[in-house]
C-alpha cells in the first residue's frame, strides 16, 4: 500500500508524510484494516490526495508485490519467528477457533504468502479496499465544511464496488476443554496460555468482562499480581482479559512461571482467583478501580488526535456508529459487581476454555566457558 | 485545539513550513534508493503559524526548581521529582543496581502504608506514582499521575514513598526473587542479547554500559538501600516537572507543604566522566542457535548533550535512519526487502552518548545487510547529500517538532533539556532557524568526525553456525553465548 498509486511514486507516500513532519502507518487484526497519518494542519489536502489516488488506482504490480512479500516475511520473522512464545499466540487461536475467519493467523503462514497472486491481492483491494466499505475520520485543526468538500472532491470519484459478502461471525458451543503443548526452542520459561469463548464486544457482558479483567490483573493492586505474582510467587508476569472482537471472542488469561516452579500449580492458582470471583464477594474498592481507570484512559485518549481518529473509525466500520466514544464509557460505568460474577460464572467454565502450555526446548547450544 | 487554549501564556510564532520548490522529478532520478517521486501531490508551502507554549518557573522553599506546564484540557496532572545525584550512574563500583532497587523499592511500604495499601489506593484512583532510573541515568524520577480530582491523595502517597519509606525485608526478598526469574525471561529476547554486548563494547566498564546481573543482586543489602536513599534522595540538585490542569501558583503550595520536611543534604557537587575512548572496530557475535533473524547494531560514541554539533547531529541522524524516510530503511527495507525496519538513534546526556544503526534482518541476507549498513554510513562521510533530500529533512524536522507540541509531555521535556544543560531561554523559539541554517557541509563534516570507520563497532545477535563466516569480513569477531560467557573460537 505504500509502493505507488496511479499519481504517487513508490515509497512517495511516506516521503511526503515523513518531510512534512509527520507519521503514519497501517494496521491489520482479524476484523479490519486500517491507514492513518498524522500531518500538520496546512497538508490537509496532501493527506487527502495520497489517501484518494491509492483508493482509486493502487499500482499492484508483480516487483511491488515482490518487494511487500520479502517485507511482510521479515515482519512475520521478527514478531513471530524470531520470538519466544511467538508461534503460542497463533497456535493458540488455531486450537481455540472453529470459524476459520477467526482461526488463522493475520500474518499468514510462509506459504500463504508465498502463495498470493497479483491477481488475488487486486481482487481482495477492489471488494474490500472500496469507498463503500470503509470510513474516513478526520479529527484536528480544520474547518468541517471546508474540509467535507475536500473529501468530496478527492473521494467522490472513486466509484463503489458491489458490497462485500457479509463475513461469518458465528462460532459454535464449545462441549470440552481442549488441550495442547508446545515446545519452544527460544523459550526460557514455560507459558500457560488460557482462553475462553465469548461474544462480540458489541455484548454488554464485554463490558463485565472488561471490569472482570481489571478486578483480576490491572496494576500492581490486581488479584493476579498480589496473590500468583507476589504471596504465591507462581509467576513472573500475568494477564487476564478480553480481546475485543467484532465476532467471536476470547477471555484471555497468561502466566510465566518462574524458574523452579510448577506449571500445574500456576493453573491451579489460576483457577482458584476464578473460582473466588464467581462465589467470592468483589470489593466496592475494585469496582471504583475499574470504573475510574475507564475514565482515565478515555481523558488521556482525548488529547491525541490520532487516538480519537482511530478508535471513531473502528467503531464506525464495526458498529456504524462513530458515537460510541461518546457513549462507551458510560456502559462501563454502569457495569455493577453482581455484573462482573455472573459473567465469571458464564463464560469461566471448564468445558468452555482451551489451554496452551507453551514449554522451554533448549536448541542444540554452542556451549560456553574459557 | 492547543493554539486555542495556551492564547494566555506568552508565546512565539514560528514560521514552520519551509517553501520549497514541489518541481516534479522525473522517474528514476529519485536522489534515493527505493523511491519513485512522481511530484503530483499537493504539498502545501504556506506558513503555518504554530504557538510555542511557555512553560512557567519558580523555586520551592527548599530551593527544588519547578518547572510547570499548564494544560487545562482534560483534568490530569503529571508531575515528576527528578533528583540528580540519585541515578544509577551513581551506583558503588561494587554494587551494580543499588539505585534501580531503591527507587523500586519505595513503593514497597512506607512508615504508614503497606506496600498492598500503596498499590490498592493508587489503583482504585487509577493513579500512577513510583520511581525509577537507569544505570546510564544521573536521576532517579519520581513520577506521579492522576485525575485533577486525586492530585491531593495522590501527591500524598508519592511523597509518603520519598520521605518515609521503610524497605521491609520480606518485600526486599520477592523483589530479588521476581527479578532474578525476569533476568533469566530476558535472556530469550534478542533485542536484549544485542543491547547488553553493544553496552559493554561501545561503553566498557562505564556505567552507561552496565547491565544489572544475578550475582549483583545477591550483593545488595538492605543497609545499602537504606543508605543510598537516606544520602541521595535529596533536593540539592532535584527539580520537579509538572503538566496538567494546574496553575503554578497551586501546585507550588501543595508541593512545599507535602515536601516541608525535604531539606538539603549537603550532597556534594555532582561530576560525571566521559566513557574511556572508544576501542579500534571490532565485530561482536552473539550465538542464538535456531535464530531466524539477525540483529544487527553498528555504533560509536558520539557527543554529550551541550556539544555544538549536536543539531547537526541530530539532522544527520535523521537523513540516515529517521523513520521510514530515512536511508537505512529505504535501502535495506524499500529496495532490498531484508528487512521489516531499519533506523538509527543517538542519545546525548552530560557525558559522551552514543549513535547506533540497527536493523534485524534474516539470517541468509546477514552479510549483504551489514554491508548496505556500513555502505550507507559511508554515504553520510564521503558524499555530498543531495539538495532536494536535504531540504526536506530539515524541513521534516521542524515540522515533527510542530507536531510533537500536541503532547505537553513532550514540550515539558523540551523545557527540562533547556533547564538541566542550561541552554538559552530561546533555545526552543529558535530551534526551527538554527536547523534550517544547518548546510551540507556541516552535516558531512560531522559524519567524517565521529563516524569514522576505524571505531564502529558492530554487533550480531543471530544463529553463528550460518552468519560466523560472512561476519569475518567486517573484521576480527569475537564470539559470546546468550549467557555472555566467551565462547573460544
Amino acid at each position: 500500500m505504500f509502493k505507488g498509486s496511479a499519481n504517487v511514486g513508490s515509497g512517495e507516500h511516506f516521503m511526503l508524510v515523513y518531510n512534512n513532519g509527520g507519521d503514519m502507518n497501517g494496521s491489520t487484526n482479524k476484523d479490519r484494516t486500517n491507514y492513518f497519518e498524522r500531518l500538520p494542519s496546512n497538508q490537509l489536502d496532501l493527506a487527502l490526495f495520497l489517501e484518494s489516488d491509492r483508493m482509486r488506482a493502487l499500482d499492484i504490480t508483480k516487483d511491488n508485490l515482490q518487494n511487500q512479500i520479502s517485507t511482510v516475511k521479515e515482519e512475520r520473522r521478527q514478531s513471530v519467528d524470531n520470538q519466544a512464545y511467538g508461534k503460542t499466540m497463533e497456535m493458540f487461536d488455531d486450537v481455540a477457533y472453529e470459524n476459520p475467519n477467526y482461526k488463522h493467523s493475520v500474518i499468514g503462514s510462509m506459504a500463504d504468502l508465498d502463495a498470493a497472486t497479483v491477481e488475488d491481492v487486486q481482487g481482495f483491494f477492489r471488494t474490500y479496499y472500496a469507498p463503500n466499505n470503509a470510513a474516513l475520520v478526520i479529527v484536528g485543526d480544520v474547518k468541517p465544511a471546508e474540509c467535507l468538500a475536500k473529501i468530496r472532491q478527492y473521494f467522490e470519484v472513486i466509484p463503489s464496488q458491489p458490497a462485500p459478502p457479509e463475513p461469518d461471525m458465528t462460532e459454535p458451543a464449545q462441549a470440552k476443554e481442549k488441550r495442547l503443548t508446545i515446545e519452544d526452542p527460544l523459550a526460557r520459561a514455560t507459558r500457560i496460555d488460557i482462553g475462553y469463548h465469548i461474544p462480540s464486544a458489541a455484548s454488554p457482558d464485554f463490558d463485565a468482562l472488561s471490569v472482570l479483567s481489571s478486578v483480576l490483573s490491572s496494576g500492581t493492586s490486581s488479584r493476579f499480581t498480589q496473590t500468583i505474582v507476589r504471596q504465591k510467587q507462581l509467576a513472573l508476569q500475568t494477564f487476564a482479559g478480553p480481546m475485543e472482537s467484532r465476532g467471536p471472542g476470547l477471555f484471555r488469561a497468561i502466566g510465566i512461571l518462574p524458574p523452579g516452579k510448577s506449571a500445574g500449580d500456576l493453573e491451579a492458582a489460576i483457577y482458584e482467583e476464578f473460582e473466588k470471583v464467581k462465589t467470592g464477594t468483589i470489593e466496592d474498592w475494585e469496582i471504583e478501580k475499574a470504573q475510574n481507570s475507564a475514565r482515565r484512559s478515555y481523558l488521556s485518549g482525548l488529547t491525541s488526535s490520532l487516538q480519537r481518529a482511530v478508535v471513531m473509525s473502528q467503531y464506525a466500520v464495526y458498529y456504524n456508529d462513530p458515537n460510541l466514544i461518546n457513549t462507551r464509557l458510560d456502559r462501563l460505568m454502569a457495569v455493577t459487581a453482581a455484573d462482573v460474577q455472573r459473567v465469571a460464572v458464564k463464560y469461566l467454565t471448564p468445558e468452555n476454555r482451551t489451554v496452551v502450555i507453551t514449554v522451554p526446548k533448549p536448541a542444540a547450544a554452542t556451549k560456553g566457558g574459557e | 485545539m492547543l493554539k486555542r487554549t495556551l492564547t494566555s501564556a506568552a508565546f512565539v510564532l514560528l514560521a514552520l513550513t519551509v517553501t520549497t520548490a514541489q518541481a516534479p522529478v522525473t522517474q528514476g532520478m529519485s536522489p534515493t534508493k527505493g523511491v519513485v517521486i512522481k511530484g503530483k501531490a499537493p504539498v502545501s508551502d504556506t506558513v503555518l503559524k504554530v504557538v510555542l507554549p511557555k512553560a512557567q518557573h519558580a523555586d520551592l522553599a527548599n530551593g527544588v526548581h519547578l518547572i510547570v506546564l499548564e494544560d487545562h484540557r482534560v483534568p490530569q496532572v503529571s508531575i515528576q521529582i527528578q533528583m540528580r545525584g540519585a541515578g544509577g550512574y551513581y551506583d558503588p563500583a561494587d554494587m551494580p543496581g543499588l539505585a534501580s532497587i531503591t527507587a523500586a523499592m519505595v513503593s514497597e511500604g512506607t512508615k504508614t502504608r503497606t506496600s498492598q495499601q500503596i498499590a490498592t489506593e493508587l489503583d482504585r484512583l487509577a493513579a500512577n506514582a513510583g520511581a525509577g532510573t537507569a544505570s546510564s541515568s544521573e536521576t532517579t524520577v519520581l513520577s506521579m499521575g492522576a485525575m485533577t480530582e486525586h492530585l491531593d491523595k495522590v501527591l500524598d502517597i508519592a511523597t509518603d514513598m520519598l520521605l518515609n519509606p521503610t524497605f521491609p525485608d520480606q518485600e526486599l526478598a520477592r523483589y530479588k526473587t521476581r527479578m532474578k526469574g525476569n533476568l533469566v525471561q530476558q535472556r530469550a529476547q534478542p533485542a536484549y542479547l544485542a543491547q547488553e554486548a553493544y553496552g559493554r563494547v561501545v561503553f566498557g566498564t562505564h556505567p552507561a554500559g552496565r547491565m544489572m546481573t544475578a550475582e549483583a543482586l545477591d550483593k545488595i543489602t538492605r543497609d545499602a538501600i537504606v543508605n543510598f536513599h537516606a544520602t541521595r534522595y535529596a533536593p540539592d540538585y532535584a527539580y520537579i516537572g509538572v503538566t496538567g490542569d494546574v496553575t503554578l501558583a497551586d501546585i507550588k503550595k501543595r508541593l512545599e507543604t507535602k515536601l516541608a520536611r525535604w531539606t538539603k543534604k549537603g550532597l556534594p557537587q555532582l561530576s560525571v566522566a566521559d566513557p574511556d575512548a572508544i576501542g579500534p572496530a571490532r565485530v561482536t557475535l552473539i550465538d542464538r542457535p535456531g535464530s531466524v533473524q539477525t540483529n544487527l547494531i553498528v555504533g560509536t560514541q558520539m557527543i554529550n548533550r551541550t556539544s555544538p554539533d549536536y543539531d547537526v547531529a541530530r539532522l544527520a541522524d535523521t537523513i540516515i535512519g529517521g523513520g521510514p524516510s530515512g536511508r537505512l530503511f529505504l535501502n535495506l527495507r524499500e529496495d532490498k526487502g531484508y528487512t521489516y525496519g531499519a533506523y538509527s538513534r543517538m542519545t546525548t546526556l552530560r557525558y559522551r552518548g552514543d549513535w547506533s544503526a540497527s536493523a534485524e534482518v534474516r539470517t541468509e541476507v546477514t552479510e549483504p545487510a551489514l554491508t548496505e549498513m556500513m555502505k550507507e554510513i559511508a554515504r553520510m562521510r564521503d558524499e555530498r547529500i543531495p539538495d532536494k533530500e536535504f531540504a526536506d529533512k530539515k524541513r521534516s524536522l521542524v515540522a515533527s517538532f510542530a507536531l510533537s507540541l500536541e503532547s505537553p509531555g513532550a514540550i515539558l521535556s523540551d523545557y527540562i533539556v533547556s533547564y538541566i544543560y542550561k541552554l538559552p531561554a530561546d533555545y526552543w523559539d529558535k530551534y526551527p532557524a538554527r536547523v534550517m541554517a544547518i548546510t551540507q557541509d556541516q552535516v558531512q563534516a560531522v559524519a567524517k568526525k565521529y563516524l569514522d570507520a576505524s571505531r564502529l563497532q558492530i554487533v550480531a545477535v543471530g544463529d553463528g553456525k550460518k552468519i560466523a563466516e560472512g561476519l569475518k569480513k567486517f573484521g576480527k569477531v569475537e564470539t559470546f553465548d546468550a549467557e555472555g560467557k566467551a565462547i573460544r573460537q
